[in-house]
């Protein structure tokens, strides 16, 4: 055997294998105790019936799940670009800061899911009150992550484009927005997730597709089993964007310590 | 000699920062010439305003009171002439990019004259030809500051302005980094017009190996205690420091910078 097979291989084993140990003991004991205490499928299902569920029909799933990472994907686009826009312009002016940010906040301390109901009055039943959900739940900590990173520049880099008279343009481009760029990925870790919250979220209220949707019908049919599935998928489809946005960041941040310091 | 144009202009530069909680008077009446070629050390005590000086000389700072000519213009002119190259103690490069376009940098920034040297042959004068394609996080710290050098050379300006350049490098790199510095500077004189230099250090060592004067920056607010030429031939080399005038020199400003600080 190589040395790199064997490099990959003990790497599968010391990561791998103790993560899936905790869930296999998990599962286990989730499987034991409903067995034991004989607990209705109506209440708790199995991890077996679960499973029996899921593979019974995964094309289902996995259709709804598309549907609800488009949704989210798409808000989480809007409501990144409207404010990495904003964040540009705070960045530049603290006028415009001290005028928006009040707005941004308060947005912030709203517990936005709960203008849901009202999404549908305004939108109506299709996919822009999901999407529009999912952006609104991006938006402030995009912006706050952007402002920070687009003010987090290296002072002597600053300076010395300065001595050279750059044009703040200049500045944005060759010093700001890579600047930012840690910032805007270590806010995508927690915007995606919330996204997919929003996009389940107005999913509950509006729905007639999505792994919101199935969630919904299926506890109002006591279809248990159904329901795990589809939070499973949607636990599925987290980990993968995690996945995703580490590649992203080994790939974008190679130069940046906290990828550096993982190497 | 009143009508010979000064390469650089200090009349009466003040500097009080009001940001703070309490005014601090940094700077006092501080009047200085530097003719065109000359390498100028300010040296002081940490606290004296010297690097304060540099950033209001280089138009990033605007002075309390006082005025700041570069080729008889404001600094500001001088900025967008592209006729200044600033090294600070940190080497502050872009960590994105490698060594090559860390140098290029100056030169995708537009000026009102496009000028500049060829990267590439910055590169060889600091000697990091093969280190091209590296980038800041795999190179020591004297090698970053041997970038720094090649970025502030990029625009070729008359004006390099120095402040503690290799107050963050150990003393072996540093002690060889002042002849290197000698080294590159000699060899950018063009036509025999060398380039002029600001050099704000707290090393008497590196202020007496490297400059033709010396100005004494002390106290609180920082005013000139002594303006000194060095006069040493060039080129200079290690073995100056053991030299009876070196010691002369050395034990003249320790008097003026540790005696006043008493």
């Amino acid at each position: 055997m190589n040395e790199r097979l064997r490099g990959i291989l003990w790497g599968v084993v010391t990561y791998g294998l103790p993560p899936a140990i905790t869930f296999a003991v998990v599962i286990g004991l989730w499987e034991a105790y409903v067995a034991w205490r004989d607990v209705s499928i109506l209440v708790v299902p199995a991890p077996s019936d679960v499973w029996e569920r899921f593979f019974d029909d995964p094309g289902y799933f996995w259709e709804q799940g598309w549907w609800t990472l488009y949704e989210a994907t798409l808000g989480l686009i809007a409501g990144s670009a409207v404010a990495i826009t904003l964040a540009v312009i705070m960045a530049h002016s603290r006028t415009v800061e001290r005028g928006l940010l009040p707005l941004a906040i308060a947005m912030k301390v709203t517990p936005l899911v709960a203008i849901g109901p009202v999404l549908i009055v305004i939108f109506g039943f299709g996919t822009t009150p999901k999407i529009f959900l999912a952006a609104l739940l991006c938006f402030f900590p995009m912006l706050v992550n952007a402002l920070t990173g687009f003010r987090d520049v290296d002072s002597g880099a600053l300076e010395f484009m300065r001595s050279l008279r750059a044009s703040p343009w200049s500045i944005f481009w060759k010093l700001r927005a890579p600047s930012s760029l840690p910032y805007v990925l270590s806010a995508l870790r927690i915007t995606y997730p919330l996204a997919l919250v929003g996009a389940v979220i107005a999913e509950w209220f509006t729905g007639n597709r999505g792994l919101g949707f199935v969630v919904y019908s299926a506890a109002q049919n006591l279809r248990t089993p159904e329901l795990f599935s589809a939070i499973a998928v949607l636990a599925l489809i987290g980990v993968a964007i995690n996945i995703a946005l580490s590649l992203l960041e080994r790939r974008l941040l190679f130069w940046h310590e906290s990828v550096r310091s993982t190497r | 000699m009143a009508n010979e144009i000064q390469h650089v202009q200090l009349r009466g530069l003040s500097h009080v920062f009001t940001d703070g909680r309490e005014p601090l008077h940094v700077l006092d009446d501080v009047s200085i010439d530097v003719p065109h070629g000359q390498f100028t050390s300010i040296i002081g005590p940490s606290g004296c305003g010297k690097s304060t000086l540099l950033r209001i000389v280089c138009g990033l700072l605007e002075p309390s009171a006082g005025t700041v000519l570069i080729d008889g213009a404001g600094p500001h002119d001088a900025q967008r002439r592209h006729d200044i190259g600033i090294i600070f103690q940190e080497p502050a490069l872009l960590p994105w990019r490698t060594v090559a376009g860390n140098v290029r940098l100056p030169l995708e920034i537009g000026g009102a004259r496009q000028r500049g040297t060829d990267a590439e042959a910055l590169l060889d004068l600091v000697g990091l030809s093969e280190f091209r394609d590296y980038y800041p996080y795999q190179l020591s710290g004297g090698m970053r500051q041997r970038v720094a050098i090649a970025r502030a050379l990029a625009v070729d300006p008359t004006l390099l302005l120095m402040d503690e350049p290799f107050g963050a490098l150990d003393e072996i790199t540093r002690a060889a980094m002042r002849y290197e510095l000698l080294r590159i500077w000699a060899s950018q004189a063009k036509a025999g017009a060398r380039k002029t230099v600001l050099f704000v250090t707290h090393s008497i060592t590196e202020a007496i190996v490297m400059s033709d004067r010396i100005i004494v920056i002390n106290g609180r607010p920082g005013r000139v205690v002594a303006d000194a030429a060095v006069e040493l031939p060039r080129p200079r080399t290690q073995e100056i420091e053991r030299s009876a005038p070196f010691l002369d020199y050395a034990d003249h400003l320790h008097g003026l910078l540790v005696g006043a600080a008493v």
